[in-house]
């Protein structure tokens, strides 16, 4: 199979010695490390569309970063052309954060033994195409077959291999390679005059067959069916601040976008974020224990290793309601005199890492969800979201609700349309009064985005009830 | 980005073009694009950030099957694997009479000079100046500005080319400036952040350094000290910036794609009233210094200029060649959307907020509440009480709902405080019966 290895290191004849070369020229004097990002990556998208497999695409993505760190300055240069000559001219560029000239000498260490949390494989190759093909053909005739309201189906399939090689000058030398796929599929349901959508999908760092030869595919048409279905007979939501119930799995996202940004370690080294010098302190109701872990198996997530060679780790945020913890890379570790936490991602070669969350989620608490329920006189049970904001200054963040009920006296009772909550950081979990004991990771959707820079990440949670936060709809 | 180099990459694709297998249809865009961007915090250099970026994209038609690949790398072998990459896809498409190469309309090549490429020799020593003096003067502004998370200078010079297999073939270049300054406020218990930029194609018409930072620290201190309201129905003006976000909902509501699909709440209203009378919008491609401009489209189609909603009655949808095909009709050149003018008949208001009795001013939106299927709208905001024509202070943990199509039809004035700096421009939009939703 194609990795850096064979395709790149060898290919252009860059050898131990040369590599060193270049980083020794990015290391010049008073650089305090300087590193170097091999990057390969092959996608691949299919879809499905007005009944018929419309189109596929493919994308080959290839390049190299050199980074140079001096105290909290960064010179940054790439390539996508691998010939020494150019590796030699970004290291040049890299280092001109410092105005010293000088070089380092730099000799580079071996691979650890890591554990991988999955396969090196590449799901691209692994899967013809014409199975992908017919495999979404299947499930839109399922869907057609199974609602008579179906007016639009739209099936997509997709997966990356990523195949990088981090090396920096504190002797880190780390491959990876790194699987994911993700489907996707959404419906649009027309009744009377009325047109809804519902949409499900999941993935993984796993191949195609996972998906393709089990029930998910149809698990999630049944889910995106029900969804849309549940959307037709929904009403106008009432506007103001009431009690929320949030179900487990993906509405995670609130822990996401309420919590986790702000405990990136940049925004705290910067004092920019709503939660910089809470350390120690009570954030959260004693209930609330929240995790960021990048080593579960298997999971979009996850990462044997982060983008700077930095095995990923289980790390507790936030301990019974006091914020213990926060995400570091390797830049902000050093400034804020701690450890990396296995949080330092990039998009790819072309940007720069930065502290990035993996899976987030909330651990389970004592209560039986149904008696969450039974607890609101009169509320909101909100099950699935379409994304989330925050402001990590102020703490402000909004999630948008694309399922959700109103409870009366205990009981779920008529779905509600167009909701999004809004709330405050560091405020919003101290209202959180009932965890169930159902705690659900989401189905690999979820993609986070920070300076432009995009990465799979997780989330999940248990059920949860918030006392109070504010609902916007258009209803007073 | 040279003209040497400029030449090497038609040289690339018009050397592919002479090789290729004539079973097929192909399609190849290509852009190159050089620049760098430097980030000043606190007075000194944060990062020096170099960019080199390729991107080339095949697209291969036979037999009405459509497929696709891309590559960064100009490599004959790269390139040759890519396009056998995109013939081995369409083998496995199903066929859609729809697809296919546009037939009519589009570039030959006649070099245009369209003002979007002002290339200069920057030397980073000389931005590096610019984005601290920018720093500073927020820090000037106003005491409460307590913390930054830095000033930054972009520029990029950009090419692209485009070439099919049916004698399209265009290409132009142009080249981007930005320098934007984002800064922290702080008293009492409250802390705030906001930033402001500019953005340009000729350096020459940045805005000044004391400007940007001026208004990077007036907007974050105005924010302090922000209050929760109750619920209510009322007038919102939204923002320049926030009237944009809102006409690019009513944009992709319009776009080919989705009125083909079924899924927009546009669906079947050509030459309906969607906005009030006194409503105009309109395309232009060729604006000079435009941030959109562009000679041709995605498929080397002709972008052209032309009425999108006139009197308030929409007059088109925005096709590329295969919705045309979809939907019966002619591409409009919108395989992209280049410049939007929102425009009235009426006078822009010069003093917008000074209309306003009783309602908000709304500068910020969050969360992805625009539902293009149904125009059910509900998002998180930040803005500011108004009373008498007047800012009595900010306001948060506030959210926006309506109906696009309401929201659309309620429009009452427009202001003439007209942000140039996105493709689509507008100046402030009052809007009434706004729920408002709050938490006291």
């Amino acid at each position: 199979m194609i990795n850096i290895q064979n395709l790149i290191l060898d290919n252009y004849d860059l050898s131990d010695s040369k590599i060193e070369r270049v980083l020794s020229i990015a290391c010049a004097k008073n650089i305090d490390f300087a590193d170097i990002y091999f990057q390969y990556k092959n996608a691949e998208s299919w879809t499905l569309e007005d009944g018929i497999v419309k189109n596929g695409s493919s994308s080959i993505d290839s390049g190299v970063g050199i980074r140079s760190v001096c105290d909290d300055k960064t010179g940054f240069a790439y390539s996508n052309d691998f010939n020494y000559k150019n590796l030699v001219s970004a290291a040049n560029m890299s280092k001109c954060i410092v105005k010293h000239g000088g070089e380092k000498k730099i000799k580079i260490g071996e691979p650890q033994k890591i554990q991988k949390l999955y396969d090196s494989i590449s799901p691209l190759e692994l899967e013809k195409d014409d199975i992908k093909v017919k495999f979404l053909k299947d499930i839109e005739l399922y869907i057609r077959n199974k609602d008579s309201r179906v007016d639009q189906v739209i099936i997509n399939i997709s997966a990356s291999y990523d195949s990088i090689l981090v090396i920096n000058t504190d002797g880190i030398k780390e491959f990876d390679e790194r699987p994911l796929v993700r489907f996707n599929v959404m419906v649009i349901l027309k009744e009377k005059n009325r047109r809804e959508k519902g949409s499900a999908g999941g993935g993984g760092r796993y191949p195609y067959k996972n998906i393709i030869n089990t029930n998910l595919g149809y698990e999630f048409a049944d889910e995106a069916l029900r969804q849309a279905d549940v959307n037709l007979n929904a009403v106008e939501c009432k506007a103001g601040s009431m009690t929320v119930v949030l179900g487990p799995g993906w509405p995670g996202v609130l822990l996401h976008e309420a919590i986790g940004h702000g405990l990136e370690g940049d925004f705290n080294r910067k004092k920019t974020s709503a939660f910089a010098d809470l350390m120690g302190t009570k954030v959260a109701s004693e209930q609330c224990t929240i995790i960021d872990d990048g080593t579960i198996s298997q999971r979009r997530g996850s990462l044997s290793i982060d983008d700077e060679g930095c095995p990923t780790q289980y790390n507790t945020l936030i301990r019974k309601g006091i914020l213990e913890g926060y995400m570091q890379d390797k830049l902000n570790a050093k400034l804020m005199k701690t450890k990396p936490t296995g949080n330092g991602r990039r998009e790819s070669y072309a940007c720069l890492p930065m502290p990035r969350m993996t899976n987030t989620f909330m651990l389970p608490g004592k209560f039986e969800p149904s008696e969450i329920i039974k607890s609101v006189k009169n509320g909101i049970y909100a099950v699935n979201f379409s994304g989330g904001q925050v402001d990590i200054t102020n703490g402000q963040f909004v999630f948008t609700a694309s399922e959700a009920y109103k409870i009366l006296n205990g009981k779920v009772e008529s779905p509600i349309k167009g909701m999004t909550l809004i709330g405050n950081g560091p405020e919003v979990l101290k209202k959180v009064s009932m965890v169930g004991n159902d705690l659900k990771l989401d189905d690999g959707v979820g993609t986070c985005g920070k300076d432009g820079q995009s990465v799979p990440v997780g989330v999940g949670q248990p059920t949860l009830k918030i006392d109070e936060i504010t609902v916007g709809g258009t209803q007073v | 980005m040279s003209l040497i180099q400029s030449k090497k990459h038609k040289d690339i694709l018009l050397n592919i073009s002479k090789s290729l297998n004539k079973k097929y249809d192909h399609e190849f865009n290509l852009s190159v694009s050089d620049g760098f961007t430097v980030t000043c915090r606190s007075g000194n250099v944060e990062s020096i950030e170099h960019h080199q970026d390729t991107f080339m994209s095949v697209t291969v038609y036979s037999d009405y099957r459509k497929g696709s690949a891309s590559t960064n790398s100009l490599s004959e072998e790269s390139i040759s694997s890519v396009i056998q990459k995109a013939e081995n896809i369409s083998k496995n498409t199903q066929p859609d009479k729809c697809q296919g190469l546009p037939r009519e309309n589009y570039t030959k090549d006649e070099s245009k000079d369209l003002e979007i490429y002002y290339p200069m020799d920057l030397k980073i020593e000389d931005v590096i100046d610019l984005a601290n003096e920018c720093e500073s003067e927020a820090f000037k502004t106003d005491k409460r500005i307590s913390n930054s998370e830095g000033s930054s200078f972009s520029y990029s010079t950009n090419q692209h080319i485009l070439l099919n297999t049916k004698g399209a073939f265009g290409s132009f270049n142009s080249t981007d400036y930005n320098l934007s300054c984002i800064v922290l406020a702080k008293e009492k218990k409250s802390m705030e952040r906001d930033y402001w930029y500019s953005s340009v194609r000729d350096f020459k018409k940045l805005e000044s350094v004391k400007k940007i930072g001026n208004m990077a620290a007036k907007r974050t201190v105005s924010r302090l000290g922000a209050k929760n309201i109750s619920t209510r129905v009322c007038p919102v003006i939204f923002s320049p910036e926030m009237s944009v976000s809102l006409i690019s909902n009513f944009l992709s509501a319009i776009n080919g794609e989705v009125i083909y699909k079924k899924s927009s709440f546009l669906l079947d209203k050509i030459n309906e009233q969607i906005f009030p009378e006194f409503i105009n919008i309109k395309e232009e491609p060729h604006l000079s210094n435009g941030s959109g401009t562009r000679p041709y489209d995605s498929e080397g189609v002709l972008t052209f200029k032309k009425d999108i909603i006139k009197n308030g009655l929409l007059k088109t949808y925005l096709l590329d060649t295969y919705s045309a095909r979809k939907l019966k009709s002619k591409s409009t050149g919108n395989g992209v959307l280049t410049n939007i003018i929102i425009d009235s008949s009426d006078k822009l208001e010069s003093n917008i907020i000074s209309t306003l009795d009783d309602g908000i001013y709304i500068t910020e939106m969050m969360g992805s509440g625009a539902n293009i299927l149904t125009g059910d709208y509900s998002r998180g905001a930040f803005g500011y009480l108004i009373k008498n024509g007047e800012i009595q202070y900010p306001v948060t943990g506030i959210t926006v709902a309506s109906n696009l199509v309401q929201m659309f039809k309620n429009i009452v004035s427009l202001g003439d405080d007209v942000d140039m700096r996105n493709r689509i421009t507008s100046g402030s939009m009052m809007i009434n019966d706004v729920t408002i939703g709050g938490s006291s």
